[in-house]
């Protein structure tokens, strides 16, 4: 209760806290890192903000966050094969066709993109940061083990508040061969030879399981990153757009194209005889 | 894993609030703390060889109360002088009228400084990256705007970035935001990008030919906006009264004010 | 004057009644006990050496660090209290990093000075209530150099907050003979070759040792590669061009 009455009853000038924060930004040309955010001026920050922005929570919220997606990212012989739709979703609609969800580090590190865009978007971009001062400090390149445990921890201090990411991060290196590790915002971080994120996960997994094995040569592993994002847009109302490939190797990651589902799917279906119940006839 | 178990909807990562019980007075309660009001509108940006056009409807509303049939939505971006005369980026906001006018004063100031710091105008690029990290600075008490900024790249091609409320963006073709967006959008995706449209018998599913997009000439891109407004006047209420377009060419920011209807 | 000096020596807050600050002058001096560091802007890139000063045989050379990445196309090279530079470096570095994170594009050279500069004075508390973070001036002087839209630039930045830009600057013991030597020797259409054996040359004649690959170290900034050391088989082929005498 005293939390209450303190928190309406300041005096006036304490409250215009926008006037500090312009004047901030007028004596720091790029304003420190010091991870400061602004609140709302009640007790709870985190119901409030889930009542306006979380549309899961309540539908009608009137700040609606692009999210939904299908992310994978597998390791193989070759290095680490990381895939994802490019969707982005605000409720029913769809906010963009052309986000691109593989967010590039550095030129060894990709970080994937689930849940909300700009999460994912403003923490993976200082994470990079993170990783290139770990470079000038120490003289050598961040492991990916590293990398992923201080985006983890990053996260995890602000775990209640209201974070959304479901991320991946891939790369390899010298001590640790291809790496992968999967972070999300409750706060979990775990190594492994595959995940998949997002709404469409399942259909992705589906496919992944049914055809992967660590020996794939790479144009296998390519394809088989591209058909199960292709199978995940086609059941998964939540993913779609363009199917944005890479492939993680030793000496830094290569981009393999951005390419739009549909002619894809077709293909897909009229070379390989796939989605065969996929017809042009009414049923 | 119960990683995901509780977002059904999505079924994707939660979200970390500590979990209150979903009972009717956690879920649906009204919140004394209600800081917002959607002032309704809309906005519009396509860039570009040469060009990018930020535009925007120039009523506010509250719920169906017209407050005032000019209040603009788009603004010029850090000049050297009160009015802006010399700027060279554009920033479009549409959402709460409130938030979006400290948005826009910020991001002036910022820009404004940033000239005197570094001895040089801001690129849109940068301009396009500080925005971003502005707003997801609120990302715990967000900014409720759409915003798009516009200006011209260092090739001096047109340039549209758009954003979400928190500060995720991406440069695009082209982009409608606020309240008409689903109604105009679409209508871009079809004259702007040519989306679905094929060369007629170039061949069946995957082999037909998407038709080719070609650079649309700035005269064409401003019938299209007004075409778009038009439109998204006659069936929205929000949207109205007058059409404000600033058109930015390598030799300044060009101002032109349509009207629209007015009921 | 003497005595005026020493009453007005200590505080590092307080003007002497000639309007000197006394200590910011003695870390100005401090500087002059420095190893010599030398900085060359060319047309193509900019080039910075530094005499290491290897008092044992049993020193591990690689381990004296006088020149620093700030960031791929900032570099700098410093004489005078070598832990000072230490975290005028760090600043530099996360100034630099995060104006990239906000702004998408490299911090320019001119700004990244300044703002290292901003953390020379920070011994005293700032005017918008900063705390005082030092309990002195820095004991260091840096020659920052960089490429960035402007081209190859020079700075020398000093523990009193003010820096220059400089076509050929030489700092730390050997200074004024160095200095002497790179305005007798400096012209505009000197090429990074060419810089490189003037940085070299003038070094070994200000040296007390007698210069070799391993007691000294170069560095250069230039558009394609950015901030670079040479590397031990690169220094050799630089001193083997050097003219014997």
């Amino acid at each position: 209760m005293d939390t209450l009455v303190a928190q309406y009853s300041r005096p006036m000038f304490e409250k215009e806290n926008n006037y500090d924060e312009d004047q901030m930004d007028l004596y720091n040309p790029a304003p420190s890192m010091s991870l400061k955010f602004a609140m709302p001026p009640i007790a709870q920050p985190s119901a409030w903000l889930r009542a306006a922005t979380d549309d899961h929570a309540n539908p009608d919220c009137p700040i609606k966050i692009a999210h939904g997606t299908t992310t994978l990212a597998f390791r193989f012989q070759g290095g680490i094969i990381v895939a994802t739709d490019s969707r982005a979703t605000a409720g029913n609609w769809i906010a963009s066709q052309t986000v691109k969800k593989v967010i590039e580090i550095n030129s060894c590190l990709l970080g994937t993109m689930a849940g909300g865009a700009a999460d994912c978007q403003y923490w993976l971009a200082y994470l990079g940061m993170q990783c290139r001062l770990y470079e000038l400090r120490h003289h050598r390149r961040i492991s990916v083990a590293a990398a992923s445990k201080i985006l983890a921890n990053l996260v995890y201090s602000y775990k209640g508040r209201g974070l959304s990411m479901g991320t991946m991060c891939a790369g390899v290196t010298p001590s640790e061969g291809p790496a992968l590790y999967y972070i999300d915002s409750d706060g979990t971080r775990l190594a492994g030879n595959m995940f998949c994120v997002g709404s469409g996960q399942t259909f992705a997994y589906g496919v992944l399981d049914a055809e992967y094995s660590y020996d794939l040569s790479e144009e296998e592993a390519l394809a088989l990153g591209s058909r199960s994002i292709l199978a995940a847009t086609h059941r998964d109302a939540y993913s779609g757009g363009f199917i944005n490939l890479y492939h993680v190797k030793e000496d830094g990651w290569v981009k393999h194209g951005f390419n739009d589902t549909n002619p894809i799917f077709w293909k897909t279906k009229l070379e390989k005889g796939e989605f065969s119940n996929v017809t042009s006839e009414m049923v | 894993m119960a990683m995901f178990s509780q977002n059904p909807l999505m079924n994707g990562p939660n979200y970390s609030f500590s979990q209150t019980p979903s009972t009717a007075a956690a879920g649906n309660k009204e919140h004394s703390f209600y800081p917002y009001t959607d002032n309704g509108g809309s906005t519009l940006a396509i860039s570009g060889n040469d060009f990018t056009i930020i535009a925007g409807d120039t009523r506010s509303t509250s719920g169906y109360n017209i407050n005032t049939r000019y209040s603009p939505k788009v603004f010029k971006i850090g000049g050297t002088t009160s009015s802006q005369d010399d700027a060279t980026l554009v920033l479009s906001v549409v959402g709460f009228a409130a938030d979006g006018a400290a948005l826009k004063e910020r991001l002036d100031a910022i820009v404004k400084m940033y000239r005197y710091q570094h001895g040089k105008p801001m690129s849109v690029k940068a301009c396009a990256q500080r925005l971003s990290t502005i707003l997801y600075g609120k990302r715990f008490f967000p900014y409720y705007v759409t915003a798009i900024l516009g200006g011209l790249d260092e090739e001096g091609k047109g340039a549209v970035y758009s954003y979400d409320p928190v500060g995720s963006y991406e440069r695009e073709q082209c982009r409608a935001a606020g309240a008409a967006a689903s109604l105009i959008m679409p209508f871009l995706d079809n004259q702007v990008n040519y989306k679905n449209q094929y060369i007629p018998g170039s061949g069946e599913g995957h082999a037909l030919q998407e038709r080719e997009k070609i650079p649309l000439p700035r005269n064409e891109v401003e019938d299209l906006v007004k075409d778009a407004f038009d439109s998204a006047v006659e069936r929205h209420i929000e949207v109205g009264d007058g059409l404000q377009m600033l058109i930015i060419t390598k030799s300044g920011i060009e101002e032109k004010y349509l009207p629209l209807k007015k009921d | 004057m003497f005595i005026a000096r020493s009453e007005y020596d200590r505080g590092i807050n307080t003007f002497s009644p000639e309007g000197r600050l006394f200590q910011v002058e003695y870390s100005l001096e401090a500087i002059k006990l420095g190893s010599t560091a030398i900085g060359v802007a060319t047309g193509g890139g900019v080039v910075l050496g530094v005499e290491k000063r290897v008092t044992s045989t049993l020193l591990e050379t690689s381990s004296v660090e006088k020149i620093v990445e700030i960031d791929r196309h900032i570099g700098c090279a410093m004489s005078g209290l070598q832990a000072d530079a230490r975290s005028m470096v760090e600043h530099a570095r996360v100034e630099s990093q995060n104006h990239a994170f906000h702004f998408n594009e490299p911090l320019r050279v001119e700004s990244c000075t300044q703002a290292i500069c901003d953390l020379a004075l920070r011994f005293g508390e700032g005017a918008e209530g900063e705390e005082s973070i030092m309990s002195r001036p820095f004991g260091v002087a840096l020659l920052i150099a960089g490429y960035d839209e402007d081209g190859p630039q020079l700075y020398h930045a000093e523990p009193s907050g003010t820096f220059y830009r400089y076509d050929a600057k030489a700092i730390g013991s050997g200074s004024e003979g160095a200095q002497a030597e790179l305005q007798n020797e400096f012209h505009k259409s000197l090429t990074i070759e060419e810089a490189e054996t003037l940085v070299l040359k003038t070094l070994k004649q200000v040296m007390e040792e007698k210069l070799d690959s391993k007691n000294v170290q170069l560095a250069s900034v230039t558009k394609e590669k950015g901030f670079r050391i040479y590397t031990d088989a690169e220094m050799a082929a630089v001193v083997e061009r050097l003219p014997a005498n």
